[in-house]
């Protein structure tokens, strides 16, 4: 019950999203995950169809929708292929949008048709081995050259990292600045100085390739600068401020699909000669899952709507995340316990719904920080 | 120039787990049997150029059938909706639909899907057809311009027919040829943010309310009422080999095998 952030458009879109990810996305979601393999046939397909550029306007290859829309579909794809919803939220959002937020003219016609179209895939570079909920101390750093900025930097846990051609790199271009010496270097890959690490070997989430990704003594023209020198951290803000909604519509998606298949199982299973769901201990926990589950969709679609109104979006942001996050956990956990042994074999989707929920409360700020983001915001 | 298309879609019922209920968008969607025909029709126009028109009759939840016919590609889409309409039997509906062929004008090929997922009749093609007097073929599965003429290719059990026929020339495209392409997002945003659907009422046909609805209609839904179906599970015992003669056995006291 969506309703109150609703247009027509969006039940369409829903429904649009819903059976091409039916179609396309749910006979090879788990043997993609047992693979750990990206799958670029219908990642190809989804480029063609404006997944790739969610928000960017028509006129640059974009399909020009609004922020209900972009959680719309991450919910949707998520629901039934989390990795590939991950791609898409990173891309779309933290990747994506800096440059059509950021980007001269110049660099948007650039960088944001193919990025759009699918043609390129987009990552977000700041972490690093020392350097995570604490982004003011990177130690990356870009230092210019005549027309060049030389990049050296190592930066760890980069989603779409063995498949992304356009990185926005956060590296230090005045390092005697502190915190404000932070700049975004957009790298293009295709240099030997441009080094994708290996895969991560990762409990969920596993479809995406995610690498580490190094640059040494890497040249980059200088024109490759979004916005202005020392504003990384402020560009890294705003776009976490977007990828936060998505990660939350991400995680919704996952207990949304935890709950169905616990619900189906629960009519299915009998045991002591009834259905399970005749059970109290299991009507109980069905009851908290679906609560969890939809006041988690109110708050993601609430941040998606205020952002679509332009109402500041920062703390409904930051909550959506952490209780959507913290829910696909619960949920997902329940949805385990639901199927008992079932749920821990990997003949069951619960299993690897599990998995992929525990890092929506790691990645684009922990649960943690974001308690920190919320209390600071409602302390002032 | 070029080919203009015409297809006429229904907003169908999705799940109705009481009988006839007020129609809503969440309970209808755009008839599945129909999207075959909009993909025919978007495959002529991208062939052969010209424009494709959706066409509606029925309650304003048709809007969102048409908004998704445009999202698809269609041109233009127009909505049929009068409250006297209501109750309108299949023989009413290709009445009302043929008035809005005429009033739409010159058109090539007139599409319809087979059916419809809910009433699921197949009557509303061949009706309008009959009507407007124009000829019809039904469940086609490939459409292609001959050297003389349109060639128009449908399979019938087990025998594959090649019709030539020219236009204009009422279709029903087979649920299985044509597979309808998936909706671009771009779409979605192009159709709703100028969302051109034209509503025509009964007047504008020149038609009257005593000819349509519950009262024109020679034929009428007298009784709905579901149909239980009663299953049984019967759990055969023994060896393997003995399930399997067991199973065989019965299907062939059933008729649905023969039994050796």
């Amino acid at each position: 019950m969506t309703e109150p952030f609703y247009h027509a458009k969006h039940r369409v879109l829903r429904r649009t999203v819903r059976a091409f990810c039916e179609q396309e996305l749910r006979p090879i979601a788990a043997e993609i995950d047992r693979e750990a393999r990206f799958p670029w046939e219908v990642v190809e397909k989804m480029g063609r169809l404006g997944y790739f550029g969610i928000q960017a306007p028509s006129g640059l290859g974009g399909a020009g929708l609004d922020t209900v829309s972009y959680v719309i579909i991450i919910e949707e794809v998520s629901r039934v292929c989390a990795a590939i919803g991950l791609c898409l939220s990173v891309h779309n959002s933290v990747a994506l949008y800096p440059i059509l937020a950021f980007g001269s003219s110049e660099q948007q016609q650039r960088w944001v048709p193919p990025l759009a179209r699918g043609e390129k895939i987009g990552a977000f570079c700041l972490t690093e081995p020392n350097a995570g909920s604490d982004p003011g101390s990177i130690v990356a750093t870009a230092l210019p050259d005549g027309d060049h900025w030389v990049v050296n930097a190592n930066k760890v846990f980069v989603t779409n990292g063995g498949i992304a051609d356009v990185c926005l790199i956060f590296a230090r271009t005045d390092p005697q600045a502190g915190r404000k010496g932070i700049s975004v270097i957009v790298a293009e890959r295709g240099v030997p100085e441009f080094v994708v690490g290996d895969l991560e070997d990762l409990c969920g989430m596993r479809a995406n390739p995610v690498t580490s990704v190094r640059l040494n003594d890497c040249r980059v023209p200088r024109d490759h600068l979004l916005g202005k020198p020392g504003q990384g951290l402020a560009i890294g803000l705003a776009a976490l401020d977007i990828g936060r909604v998505g990660i939350a519509a991400q995680a919704l998606g996952i207990a949304q699909a935890a709950l169905e298949e616990g619900v189906r199982y629960a009519n299915e299973r009998r045991q002591f000669g009834v259905p399970l769901s005749r059970h109290q201990a299991v009507q109980m926990m069905v009851a908290d899952m679906a609560t969890q589950v939809d006041a988690a969709r109110m708050m993601v679609y609430r941040a998606a709507f205020m952002r679509d109104s332009g109402d500041p979006v920062s703390l409904a942001a930051a909550q959506a995340k952490l209780f959507a996050s913290e829910a696909a956990c619960t949920v997902t956990d329940s949805a385990v316990q639901i199927h008992g042994g079932y749920g821990y074999s990997k003949a069951y989707a619960v299993e690897r719904y599990y998995r992929d929920a525990r890092v929506t409360r790691i990645y684009e700020g922990t649960s943690e920080v974001h308690r920190m983001v919320i209390a600071r915001e409602v302390l002032g | 120039m070029g080919i203009h298309c015409l297809v006429c879609i229904k907003s169908v019922v999705r799940a109705a787990p009481k009988g006839v209920g007020p129609r809503t968008p969440e309970n209808s969607e755009l008839n599945p049997f129909d999207r075959p025909a909009l993909e025919a029709a978007l495959q002529i126009r991208e062939a052969e150029g010209g424009s494709v028109t959706a066409l509606s009759m029925g309650p304003e939840v048709g809007l969102e059938a048409l908004a998704e016919a445009l999202a698809m590609g269609a041109d233009h889409a127009i909505l049929v909706n009068d409250r006297v309409l209501s109750g309108s039997d299949t023989l009413v509906t290709a009445q009302v639909l043929a008035a809005a062929v005429t009033r739409i004008g010159p058109v090539d090929f007139l599409f319809f899907g087979t059916r419809s997922a809910d009433s699921d009749t197949g009557q509303v093609g061949p009706q309008t057809a009959t009507l407007l007097g124009i000829p019809f073929l039904g469940g086609v599965k490939e459409i292609r311009r001959g050297d003389t003429a349109w060639e128009i290719r449908r399979v019938m059990d087990d025998w594959d027919e090649l019709w030539q026929a020219d236009t204009p020339l009422a279709l029903t495209i087979h649920p299985r040829a044509y597979p309808p392409r998936s909706i671009a997002l771009p779409g979605i945003a192009q159709a709703y943010d100028s969302l051109e659907i034209d509503t025509w009422r009964l007047a504008d046909l020149g038609l009257t309310a005593d000819g349509v609805g519950l009262a024109g209609s020679p034929t009428r839904v007298v009784r709905l009422q579901e149909v239980r179906r009663d299953r049984k599970c019967r759990m055969l015992e023994g060896e393997p080999q003995e399930q399997v003669d067991a199973l065989v056995a019965h299907l062939g006291r059933l008729g649905a095998m023969e039994s050796s």
